[in-house]
């Protein structure tokens, strides 16, 4: 029996998915070690705690709410040095925290504080004895690798995505916490927050890409792939060297051997045959869809999912069930 | 100014892994070895630092094998001044383990800067530089994709998940470099030249308890083969019900 | 001796005294350039001689300009026993040949000066006009010495005119008529002058003419007209047609102890030779006029490299010289300084060379062009690691992975999955041999139109009973892209392990169906030790049809018109001109070859050459486009190309141009025409 933290990760004041996944993830590891119980950290500045109940409705025995206006933004010194604080405390065998850029930032920081081992962006877990069994992905994910840990307090993060939220209520209990630091004196000062949006994320930083050739026919129909990537939010817009050859997108837009070289979560290619110098700037992203009327276009070779069909029928279309997918959350 | 980057010898990707017999490495044989791409743009960032500031010193250390000299040697004919070998007899899956190493080395250097990649890929581990950071109490700045120093500050822009975040830091500091900052250079042959005639140290890696073990490696499954949906728009709910469930990326 | 020797002899002694230092100091500033040498193979080296420099076979590749230089040429040749008996005159007046020659010589001699006057005088009048008037475009563009040619030509037509005018006022003062052709219908033109007045005007016109003469002597070591002295010398010492591997870059010795300078960044560190090479150029605009680049609006052009060179040599020797080892000023120190590359040379030029060598081809003093920018390439990546962003990619994959794409080795031989087709290691594994190796390259492994060409061509071998094998995952590139990039030592490391990889096997037959890696192995590889009988597959294909190897269905089909799309380093790099054309009569009896404007060694790069593929091609027009319409302007029904770099640019090219005109490979063609039944048999 031990029990477990977790870190719940907010962005602008809301819970993320990847929070609740984490408490997911926290509750089958209390129950594998033998039903212990799962403490929720929820930091940000006053009000947060209105949040706190989804965090029970997952699995949370208790929520410890980290309320400081110095906690609105994500505050890696001040975060890792409570939490090693209330790690050393000796209740806890396990600390959970999302696989995300921020888990990841803060997850080695509170290992290193405590001086215990950790697992990153594990993908699944089992325990075996006093040990911690995690498989992580290595050699870009080319390989899986299972790693063991064994530490007084083992330290792991979570792939987004890699497990499903699932509702395990328990009674909404809070507890205060106070920060171990004055989150006001962190070194490292955050002055800007930029979010995305369709044109302001960067090719080399958007998990998810709309990239057009030349079957867009037209510079105006890459409207048609801007309207694709503003409904998902986190996209950008990329294209062909044959498209910025042709001056229907700037250089910058360039994706492939001498453009930019790019392997987002999600790659969606717009009237594109798959010339090998595309290919080969876009082979490695993990998820990637082509749309292309030829069917025997190469692209539709290292495609995981195809249509193969007129884009100016399917991109609004596509667009519609997108905005209508993250509308319902 | 004074800089240090920390660099890992990885193989280059474009391969199929072969896993040895007994299940827990990477079979090694037909493999290349490159610097990991993100200690390169790193490396790139430090000599750019330098060339702006007219003047500094940077150090290149690296924790591996005696094959990693080779690596080491690669950043110093793109220009680096030094490079330090921590010596280890296998590779070190604990990523605690190699940041206390790294430390040791670091912690009387009296860097200005110490720059990471902001992950190796082949460990994927992710964790060195941040808690080099803790054990060294220093400033701690991930995912940088843009930089300036200025007057014993620096700026920089951290790319998150779809979101980029401005900030402050002072020197010294630890800095893990993200792809986007640059595009490294490729060494001259004059600059290879150069670089045998660098100093390069080499000493043991003082790693201490060793607390993650690979306990498996294995391949994962193939890729599936793409699958066709449809030849019109009537195919859209099923490649958004696809992109939900099955590649879950929407 | 008369007053009037004594002062000729002074003229000429100070006139011959000038020009012997002007040639000094032109053969000492050679001496900046490196040493080479260049005197081995006499023999092919006179043969050059006499064929491109006396006959004059690369200048009359213009017809019509050609032929007009030519006459020029060949009539100085002629006239130049005369202008020896002139200045012979001037010590000994009334000196003649006739004294010593017997009348059955002296007679043609005679006859010979009047023609050539005339034939000189005929293209001068010929070029003069062009100049002026018709101002073709290869004169135009570049900021060249335009103005000197109309002197030079002026200053001709006056040596003629003047050369004339004696002769026919010598005949009025009682000179002998025989032979006399031209200036006796002249005398009779001037029979109105008295005999004294013709004695007068006929020392006047040979004092003007010698002269002037010995001014134009001199007028040449600092005019672009250099090349009337140093052009013939020039095609003796040159390489561009042979002795040496045509097209084959130069070697170049990276293990060299204390070696300090890869590559060229000023003229110090050419050759001798390339520095000849500007004193040899007149600026003809040839090269600039057929150079892909400069066609489609880059900044490059081939003859402002060569004008640019001699410029540089000019403007530091002279620093020098003034200098004689005294401390250069501030001033002078920034002149030094000053290298061809990046004062005179921009690296926008270089890059935008595509080496398809049309700029050494056209050359009619045999001028190499190519081998500057090369070494000025090979400075700025091994020197200065500079080179556009989009290279590195390229570079980077070569040296990771053996191929200037990031794939991985694994999948090379994905096309070959169900053929049957061994790979050498299966081969040796079961003590057996190939006649012959398919080296499949790196496009026609992963690009995935270039692997139908692979299967194609696979196919046609397989119909032939050719036995053959591939390396598989054992291929990697050779290194050509990095060595025309100028990273000779990335190619280097990559063509050696080739090497290894081929004697291991003991491999001595090579077939491929792309040029650059037939050029490259065939050419370039025995520079490095590794000689190799490496055929390119329309030689191949042509070899199995004609032996009736491969079984075609020759009867059936359409009446098609097809363009050919010559590749550069399969035509003007390795003269295989004929061998695509033949395959495609032999597979399609019934098709129409169809040749676009600039075709076989006049043909026109698609744009991918030189490391273009990689590049980005932002100025001007873009190559492949300029190349795609005008095969598409041949009304052809389909375009035939027989290089997997070509197939892409000029299929992106007729794409661009909204057409759907198939491009295909030869092979493609000619595995279409392949009996069914004996696909099977095989």
């Amino acid at each position: 029996m031990a029990n477990v933290l977790v870190f719940a990760e907010t962005r602008g004041g809301e819970l993320r998915k990847v929070a609740l996944e984490a408490v997911t993830a926290a509750r089958k590891l209390a129950e594998l070690s033998g039903g212990g119980s799962v403490h929720a950290v929820l930091a940000g500045s006053a009000g947060i705690g209105d949040k706190a109940g989804t965090l029970a409705e997952y699995g949370a025995d208790s929520v410890l709410l980290l309320e400081h206006a110095g906690f609105a933004q994500y505050n890696p010194e001040a975060l890792a040095a409570t939490l090693a604080e209330k790690l050393r405390s000796g209740t806890y065998a396990f600390a959970v925290f999302s696989g995300t850029a921020q888990g990841r930032d803060l997850s080695p920081r509170v290992a290193a504080k405590l001086g215990t081992g950790l697992i990153p962006d594990a993908t699944g877990f089992v325990l075996d004895g006093g040990a911690l069994i995690a498989t992580h992905p290595n050699n870009n994910g080319k390989v899986i690798a299972t790693l063991g840990l064994t530490a007084p307090v083992a330290v792991i993060s979570v792939r987004p995505a890699a497990m499903q939220p699932a509702v395990a209520a328990r009674p909404l209990v809070t507890e205060a916490m106070t920060s171990a630091t004055d989150p006001s004196a962190s070194r490292v000062k955050i002055t800007a927050i930029r979010t995305g949006g369709a044109g302001k994320l960067d090719l080399g930083d958007a998990p998810v890409i709309v990239a057009g050739g030349r079957g867009l026919k037209a510079a105006e129909n890459f409207k048609l792939c801007d309207d694709l990537a503003d409904a998902f939010g986190n996209a950008a817009v990329g294209a062909t060297r044959a498209v910025t050859d042709e001056g229907w997108r700037p250089h910058s837009d360039q994706i492939g051997q001498t453009g930019r070289n790019v392997s987002p979560n999600l790659y969606i290619a717009v009237g594109i045959s798959g010339a090998i110098q595309h290919l080969a700037g876009m082979r490695t992203s993990k998820t990637i869809v082509a749309i292309n009327k030829d069917k025997d276009a190469p692209i539709f070779k290292v495609a995981d999912y195809g249509i193969v069909g007129d884009v100016f029928e399917i991109m609004p279309a596509l667009t519609a069930a997108v905005k209508a997918a993250k509308a319902q959350g | 100014m004074k800089i240090a980057v920390c660099i890992k010898r990885v193989p280059v990707m474009e391969v199929k892994f072969v896993i040895t017999a007994d299940g827990t490495r990477v079979d090694e044989a037909g493999l290349k070895y490159d610097v990991n791409d993100f200690d390169l743009w790193a490396v790139e960032a430090a000599l750019q630092l330098k060339e702006k500031a007219g003047a500094g010193e940077i150090t290149v250390i690296s924790l591996g094998t005696d094959a990693a000299q080779e690596q080491i040697r690669k950043t110093m004919a793109m220009g680096a001044d030094r490079g330090v070998l921590l010596k280890s007899e296998s590779p070190i899956a604990d990523g605690l383990a190699v940041a206390r190493a790294l430390a040791a080395e670091l912690k009387d250097g009296g860097y200005d800067l110490i720059l990471f990649g902001r992950i190796a890929i082949d460990s994927m581990n992710q964790m060195t530089g941040p808690m080099v950071a803790e054990l060294l109490d220093l400033p701690c700045v991930t995912n940088v994709c843009k930089l300036e120093i200025a007057g014993g500050r620096g700026t920089a822009e951290r790319a998150l998940d779809g979101a980029i975040e401005e900030v402050e830091f002072p020197l010294p500091a630890v800095l893990t470099i993200d792809d986007g900052l640059n595009k490294e250079r490729l060494p001259s042959l004059k600059g290879i030249m150069a670089a045998k005639k660098k100093p390069l140290d080499i000493k043991p890696a003082q790693l201490g308890t060793v607390q993650v073990a690979v306990r498996k490696m294995e391949l994962p499954a193939e890729r599936a083969a793409g699958r066709i949906l449809g030849d019109s728009a009537a195919a859209v709910p099923e490649l958004v019900r696809l992109l939900q469930t099955e590649a879950k990326v929407l | 001796m008369t007053l009037s020797n004594g002062v000729f002899a002074v003229i000429f002694v100070v006139a011959m005294a000038f020009f012997a230092r002007s040639a000094r100091r032109l053969n000492r500033w050679l001496k900046i350039g490196k040493p080479e040498v260049r005197t081995d193979h006499a023999d092919i080296r006179t043969k050059n001689f006499l064929l491109i420099g006396i006959a004059q076979t690369k200048i009359l590749r213009d017809p019509i300009g050609g032929m007009m230089h030519a006459l020029v040429f060949w009539g100085f040749c002629v006239l130049g026993l005369g202008t020896l008996e002139i200045m012979i005159q001037g010590f000994v007046t009334g000196f003649s040949y006739d004294w010593l020659l017997p009348r059955f010589l002296y007679l043609p001699y005679v006859v010979s000066q009047e023609l050539f006057a005339v034939f000189v005088l005929i293209p001068v009048a010929f070029l003069l006009y062009r100049r002026l008037v018709i101002k073709p475009a290869r004169f135009r563009g570049d900021p060249v010495h335009g103005g000197d040619a109309v002197f030079i030509l002026s200053m001709i037509a006056a040596l003629m005119v003047s050369l004339l005018l004696l002769f026919a006022m010598e005949i009025r003062v009682g000179a002998s008529t025989d032979g006399r052709v031209i200036s006796s219908m002249l005398a009779s033109l001037f029979s109105g002058v008295s005999v004294e007045s013709a004695h007068v005007i006929a020392r006047s016109a040979w004092w003007f003419h010698a002269v002037l003469i010995l001014y134009f002597l001199n007028h040449l070591p600092g005019s672009k007209h250099l090349h009337v002295l140093t052009s013939l010398i020039n095609v003796w010492f040159s390489n561009t047609s042979g002795p040496g591997t045509v097209g084959a870059m130069r070697p170049m010795d990276l293990e060299a102890e204390n070696a300090e300078q890869f590559g060229a960044s000023d003229v110090e560190h050419l050759s001798w030779k390339n520095l000849l090479d500007g004193y040899s150029c007149t600026e003809c605009g040839r090269c600039t006029a057929a150079c892909p680049a400069n066609i489609t609006g880059k900044t490059l052009s081939p003859r402002m490299i060569v004008v640019k060179t001699r410029a540089r040599l000019t403007e530091k020797a002279s620093m020098l010289d003034l200098l004689a080892g005294a401390e250069p000023n501030a001033e002078q120190v920034a002149v030094l300084d000053r290298k061809l590359l990046d004062g005179w040379i921009t690296e926008e030029e270089l890059w935008a060379c595509t080496s398809c060598r049309a700029c050494v081809q056209e050359c009619p003093v045999s001028i190499d062009q190519l081998d500057i920018i090369n070494e000025l390439r090979r400075d700025l990546v091994l020197m200065e690691s500079r080179f556009p962003d989009e290279l590195q990619p390229a570079l980077q994959s070569l040296e990771r992975n053996g191929s200037p794409w990031a794939f991985s080795p694994s999948d090379r031989e994905q096309w070959a999955e169900g053929m049957d087709i061994p790979t050498m290691a299966e081969l040796a594994s079961r003590d057996e041999k190939a006649d012959i190796l398919f080296w499949v390259g790196c496009m026609g492994s992963f690009d995935d139109r270039a692997k139908k060409i692979t299967v194609a061509f696979a196919r046609i071998l397989q119909a032939a009973n050719v036995k053959f094998a591939i390396l598989g995952q054992e291929e990697t590139c050779h290194g050509d892209p990095a060595r025309r990039m100028g990273n000779e030592y990335l190619y280097q490391m990559l063509a050696k392990g080739v090497i290894e990889t081929l004697n291991g096997y003991a491999i001595s037959t090579i077939v491929t169906f792309c040029p650059h890696c037939f050029h490259q192995m065939g050419k370039e590889f025995p520079d490095l030790g590794g000689h190799y009988d490496v055929i390119h597959h329309t030689e191949y294909i042509e070899r199995l049809l004609s032996e009736g190897r491969v079984p075609l269905d020759t009867e059936h089909g359409q009446r098609l018109k097809i363009a050919y799309h010559d590749s550069c380093y399969l035509g003007r790099y390795n003269e295989i001109y004929d061998a695509p054309r033949t395959t495609l009569r032999k597979a399609l009896p019934i098709m129409e070859l169809v040749e676009p404007a600039r075709t076989k060694s006049r043909g026109l790069c698609c744009g991918a050459g030189g490391g273009r593929m990689w590049m980005e091609e932002t100025q001007g027009k873009r190559v492949n486009v300029e190349r795609s319409e005008e095969l598409l302007a041949t009304g052809a029904d389909q375009i035939a190309v027989a290089c997997p770099f070509c197939m892409t640019m000029i299929t992106d090219g007729v794409t661009g141009a909204g057409s759907s005109v198939p491009v295909l490979d030869i092979s493609e063609v000619v595995a279409s025409r392949l009996l069914p039944l004996a696909v099977a048999a095989s």
